[in-house]
C-alpha cells in the first residue's frame, strides 16, 4: 500500500488549491463599471466657504482636503475622464486655526476652544469693525498662485463684491477695507483683480463647474443677530445679478454645470438650536419652572415681548441663557437670568426676530434660488443655459442642497451611522454651528454626485460618508 | 405517482408562503444528498428529525445508530448602491452535526432519540466594509435534542412524537460609526433554551408508494444572559454608551408542516418528494433588551425582521447500484422568508435553488459510510435604503448568496 504524505510543496500546493476551492465559493456579481459621460477632466469650483472647506470656524489644510469639491474630484477620478482638480492648500499648520470641543454644558451645549492658527503673514486689527475689533490675518500666498486653482471657494466672499477690484490685493488690507484675505492668497502679490475676472480667467479652461455661492452674504448678519450690517430685499436682486455674471461665464458654449440652491438657513444648527419655544421647554425642564424667554423688541427700544417659534436665538448664545447677570431695575442692579427674565430681555445680537429679520433673509434665499422677478434666479438662470434637470422629484434645473440638509434635520441613516444637524454627535455640521464636518461635506458631494449621475447619465461612485473623519482636525 | 402527487397541492393553495431563513440544511449525510426530501423515507433514522411518525418502521430487533458532522459554508457577495464597491463576506465554516439512535422497546412501539442543530449561521464581514455600522459579525447556533416515541399502528402505518430541548447561543458585532475610533464597536452574546414538540405520521398504500405528513412546533430561545459590550467610545459619550451592559432576547426558530410521498419506481430507484411550509412569521424582529447601567436608562434595541411564512419544494433520488454502494441526488427549491424591504446583511437569504449529490456505502454487512454535499444558489437581491427612516439601519445594494453543505457520517444498525 503506497504511503499517502506530503511533501512541502505539495503541502503547499494543497494549501493553495484548497484556499482557491473555498475562494470560489463566494459568488459572483457585476460590480458597475464607473463612467463620466460628460468631460470632467478639468473641474472648475466656484463659491464660497463652503466650497472652500471651511469647517469648525476655520481652513486648514486638512478640511481643504475634505471640501466638498475636492471630494467629488476624488470621485471623478475613478470614472473615466476625471481630471486632476488643483487646491489652494495651506501649509500643515498654517491657516485661522479651527475651533475643538472642549466639553458640554449641563443644559448640553457644546463648548468649543479656538486653537490658534500659525504662520501668519500680516496681521491688521479693525478696531472698528461690527461686533467688537476684528483681526484680518493674511495668510502664505498659495502654491497655485500664478495660475488660479480649480477650487475657487473664497470664504467669506460676498456676491455683491465679486466686482470690487482690489480685493485680493494687500494694500487694501486696512482697518475697514474691502479686503478678502482667503482671496489675496489665491491671486499674484499685488494683483488687483476682480473675482469676476479670476472667475473668468480659470473658466477658460474648465470643462465642468459647481456653482454654490451666496450664504456669505448673509452670514455676517444672520452671525450678528441682524446687528451687522443690512439685508433688504432689494439685496436678493444685486446677489441675483451677480450670480448671472458669474454664471454667464461659468455656462458659456454650453459647458455642463451644477447650479447648488442655498439652504434654507433654518435647517443651519446656528439657528436650528435655537429655535424659540424649543429652547424655551429645554430650559425649563432644565430649571424646573415656568419661566418664559423675553427678547428685546425690536420696534419699541427698551422693551421687551415674549419669544416666538419663529424667533431663532443663535446656538452661540444659547449657553449663556438663563445665566444671572447684573441687570439696571430702577435705582437698583439686580441679578436676573439672561433672557429668562422680561427685565432682562435677549438682546438684538443674539437673537434673530420674526419679522424685521428672519422673514427677510428667508426672502432673500427664495427669490436668489428660484423666486419670479425681472432678474433671473438660480432656477431660472440654469434654464435659460439649457442646462438638464437634475431633481426629476421637484422638476428642478439646480440642485437643491436645502433638501439634503432639511433631511439631515430629521435624522438621516448612511450605512447604519445616524446624521443629524446636532453639531458634535450629529457629524454632519461642524462646531461653527454653519459649515460642514468631512462627513457632512461627502453627503454634499455625494448629493451633487447623485445629481450628476442623474442629470447626466453617468456612473459616478458616491464617497463612503463612514470612512471619512468626524471633524477636521 | 401523480394522483397523489395533485392531492398534495391544496393543502399549500392561498398560503403566501416561502423554507429556508436561518435552516441549516436537512440534518444528515444520507437526507442532505437526497435533497432533503425525507418526510417519507424511511431509508435514514435522520429522517426522525424531520418526521417522528417514521421512528415507528424501525420497531424491530435493531438497534441503530447514525452520527456524523455537517460544515455550512454561507457566503454572500455585496455590491454598493451608490458607492459600487464589491465586498464579499469573509469564508466562515458553520459546524453543525447530527447523532440519531433508535430502539424498539416491543414491535409496536419504538424510542429514538436525535441530537442535531438544525438552526444556525455565521455571518462574518471585512470589518472596515461599508454596512460596517450596520453589522460586522453575527452568528447563531442552536442544538436540538429530541427523545421521540414512535408506534407502529398497524402494518401499513406508523405515527411518532417527540419533544425538543432546544439551546442556543446568539452573538451580534458591528462598528460604531458615528467615531472615528476604527475599533469602536458594540458586541452582544448570549445563550438560552426552549422547548417544542414534533409529530408526525407515516403511512404506506401498497409495496412501492408512502407519505408521510409532519408537524414541528416553533420553538423559542428565551436568552436572559446576555452581555453587550462597548469599545472605543470617546469619554463625552460615556454615559451614553456603558462599557458594559446586561440584555435579554429571545431568538424564534419556525414552525414547520411537511409533507411528502416516496415511491419506488423500480426495486432499485426511489424518488421521493416533500413540501414544506415554515412558519417564519414568527420571527417579526430582533428585540434587544437592554437593561439600565448606571446613569444609563433601560432600552431596546429593535431590529425590524418581518418574515413571512416560507414554502419548499424539494425531490430526491436513491439508486441502488450494487449490494454496497448506494447514490443519492436531489434538487430543491427555497422561498426565502426574507422580504424585499427588510433585507438585512446580518443575515442575508434569498430564494434559492439547490443541487445535491450523496453516497453510501456498506463497510461491513452493519456499518455504512455516508457523505453527501449540496450546493444553493440565490436569487440576486438587491437592497434599497431610505435614509430618512433612520430607525431601519442598513445599507443600500445588491447581495448574491451561495450556500455549500457537505455532511460525512457513520450509520450503524446491530
Amino acid at each position: 500500500m503506497k504511503h499517502f504524505s506530503f511533501t512541502l510543496s505539495g503541502r503547499a500546493g494543497f494549501v493553495a488549491a484548497t484556499a482557491l476551492l473555498l475562494n470560489a465559493c463566494a459568488p459572483g456579481q457585476d460590480t458597475p463599471t464607473p463612467t463620466a459621460a460628460i468631460d470632467l477632466s478639468h473641474y472648475l469650483a466656484v463659491g464660497d466657504s463652503y466650497t472652500a472647506g471651511f469647517s469648525a470656524g476655520g481652513l486648514t489644510r486638512t478640511s481643504q482636503q475634505y471640501s466638498f469639491p475636492n471630494l467629488m474630484a476624488q470621485q471623478f477620478a475613478l470614472a473615466s475622464g476625471g481630471g486632476s482638480f488643483t487646491q489652494p492648500t495651506l501649509e500643515a499648520g498654517t491657516g485661522t486655526g479651527y475651533l475643538n470641543l472642549l466639553d458640554f454644558t449641563a443644559t448640553g451645549q457644546p463648548r468649543a476652544r479656538r486653537v490658534a492658527g500659525a504662520a501668519v503673514r500680516r496681521s491688521v486689527i479693525d478696531p472698528a469693525a461690527c461686533g467688537g475689533p476684528d483681526t484680518v490675518r493674511l495668510f502664505t500666498r498659495s502654491a497655485t498662485a500664478s495660475a488660479l486653482p480649480q477650487n475657487l471657494g473664497v470664504p467669506g466672499l460676498k456676491l455683491s463684491q465679486i466686482e470690487v477690484a482690489g480685493l485680493g490685493n494687500e494694500t487694501n488690507a486696512t482697518p475697514g477695507g474691502a479686503f478678502n484675505p482667503y482671496f489675496e492668497r489665491l491671486l499674484p502679490a499685488a494683483d488687483s483683480r476682480t473675482y469676476l475676472q479670476a472667475v473668468t480667467t480659470a473658466a477658460s479652461s474648465a470643462t465642468f463647474f459647481t456653482y454654490f455661492q451666496g450664504l456669505d452674504e448673509l452670514m455676517p448678519y444672520i452671525r450678528s443677530g441682524g446687528t451687522c450690517g443690512t439685508v433688504s430685499t432689494s439685496l436678493a436682486e444685486t446677489m441675483k445679478l451677480n450670480a448671472r455674471k458669474i454664471l454667464d461665464v461659468l455656462a458659456a458654449n454650453g459647458r455642463k454645470g451644477i447650479i447648488m440652491r442655498l439652504p434654507d438657513i433654518k435647517t443651519l444648527p446656528l439657528l436650528r438650536q435655537g429655535q424659540g419655544k424649543n429652547v424655551e421647554a429645554r430650559l425649563q425642564a432644565f430649571y424646573h419652572d415656568n419661566a418664559l424667554i423675553y427678547i428685546e423688541s425690536p420696534f419699541v427700544p427698551g422693551t421687551s415681548q415674549p419669544i416666538t417659534d419663529e424667533d431663532y436665538i443663535l446656538a452661540t448664545a444659547l449657553p449663556r441663557i438663563g445665566q444671572l447677570t447684573p441687570v439696571q431695575v430702577g435705582s437698583s442692579i439686580l441679578m436676573l437670568p439672561y433672557g429668562r427674565d422680561a427685565r432682562n430681555p435677549i438682546r438684538n445680537a443674539d437673537v434673530l426676530e420674526k419679522a424685521s429679520e428672519l422673514n427677510i433673509l428667508t426672502g432673500i434665499i427664495t427669490t436668489y434660488n428660484g423666486g419670479t422677478s425681472r432678474a433671473l434666479s438660480l432656477e431660472g438662470l440654469a434654464k435659460l443655459y439649457k442646462l438638464p434637470i437634475v431633481d426629476p422629484a421637484q422638476s428642478l434645473y439646480t440642485l437643491d442642497t436645502g433638501l439634503l440638509f432639511t433631511n439631515v434635520g430629521n435624522s438621516v441613516a448612511i450605512g447604519g451611522v445616524v446624521y443629524s444637524a446636532e453639531p458634535v454627535r450629529g457629524n454632519f455640521f461642524s462646531l461653527d454651528y454653519y459649515t460642514l464636518t468631512p462627513r457632512g461635506n461627502a453627503l454634499l458631494a455625494n448629493t451633487c454626485i447623485t445629481a450628476i449621475n442623474r442629470a447626466y447619465q453617468a456612473n459616478i461612485p458616491a464617497v463612503d460618508v463612514n470612512k471619512l473623519p468626524t471633524t477636521a482636525q | 405517482m401523480r394522483q397523489p402527487f395533485l392531492f398534495l397541492i391544496p393543502v399549500f393553495c392561498g398560503l403566501t408562503a416561502s423554507a429556508s431563513g436561518y435552516d441549516s440544511g436537512p440534518q444528515g449525510a444520507r437526507v442532505l444528498g437526497l435533497g432533503g426530501a425525507s418526510t417519507a423515507y424511511i431509508n435514514s433514522i435522520a429522517g426522525m428529525s424531520t418526521n417522528p411518525g417514521l421512528l415507528g418502521q424501525w420497531a424491530d430487533s435493531l438497534t441503530r445508530v447514525s452520527i456524523g458532522g455537517i460544515g455550512q459554508i454561507r457566503r454572500t457577495s455585496f455590491v454598493g448602491q451608490d458607492t459600487y464597491q464589491r465586498t464579499d463576506q469573509d469564508l466562515v465554516v458553520q459546524p453543525g452535526g447530527y447523532l440519531y439512535a433508535t430502539h424498539a422497546l416491543n414491535k409496536r412501539v419504538a424510542l429514538g432519540l436525535a441530537i442535531t442543530t438544525p438552526y444556525g449561521y455565521h455571518t462574518k464581514w471585512p470589518s472596515t466594509w461599508e454596512g460596517r455600522s450596520v453589522i460586522q459579525e453575527s452568528q447563531l447556533n442552536t442544538y436540538f435534542v429530541q427523545p421521540t416515541v414512535g408506534i407502529r399502528l398497524n402494518d401499513n402505518f406508523s405515527a411518532g412524537v417527540g419533544v425538543v430541548y432546544a439551546f442556543g447561543k446568539y452573538s451580534q458585532r458591528r462598528a460604531l460609526g458615528q467615531y472615528d475610533d476604527p475599533n469602536a464597536q458594540t458586541q452582544f452574546s448570549a445563550s438560552g433554551s426552549g422547548f417544542g414538540v414534533n409529530a408526525g405520521l407515516y403511512g404506506r398504500s401498497g409495496d412501492n408508494l408512502s407519505f408521510g405528513i409532519s408537524y414541528r412546533s416553533t420553538v423559542q430561545l428565551k436568552m436572559n444572559n446576555g452581555t453587550l459590550t462597548t469599545t472605543g467610545v470617546p469619554t463625552r459619550d460615556a454615559s451614553l454608551a456603558p462599557a458594559s451592559s446586561d440584555f435579554t432576547t429571545r431568538v424564534s426558530m419556525p414552525s414547520t408542516l411537511s409533507v411528502g410521498i416516496a415511491d419506488h419506481i423500480t426495486k432499485k430507484l426511489l424518488l421521493t418528494f416533500d413540501f414544506s411550509l415554515s412558519g417564519w412569521s414568527a420571527v417579526d424582529s430582533l428585540k434587544l433588551n437592554v437593561a439600565a447601567t448606571g446613569s444609563t436608562p433601560a432600552r431596546t434595541q429593535s431590529s425590524v425582521r418581518r418574515y413571512e411564512d416560507a414554502l419548499s419544494f424539494r425531490v430526491g433520488t436513491e439508486y441502488q447500484v450494487n449490494p454496497k454502494l448506494t447514490v443519492l441526488g436531489g434538487f430543491h427549491y427555497d422561498e426565502t422568508p426574507v422580504r424585499d424591504e427588510y433585507i438585512n446583511p446580518e443575515f442575508l437569504d434569498a430564494n434559492r435553488v439547490g443541487v445535491s449529490a450523496g453516497l453510501s456505502y456498506q463497510l461491513t454487512s452493519r456499518l455504512a459510510l455516508e457523505g453527501a454535499y449540496s450546493f444553493d444558489y440565490g436569487q440576486l437581491r438587491t437592497a434599497r435604503v431610505s435614509q430618512n427612516d433612520e430607525k431601519v439601519s442598513n445599507v443600500a445594494g445588491t447581495y448574491r448568496l451561495a450556500v455549500n453543505t457537505a455532511s460525512v457520517g457513520l450509520s450503524v444498525a446491530f
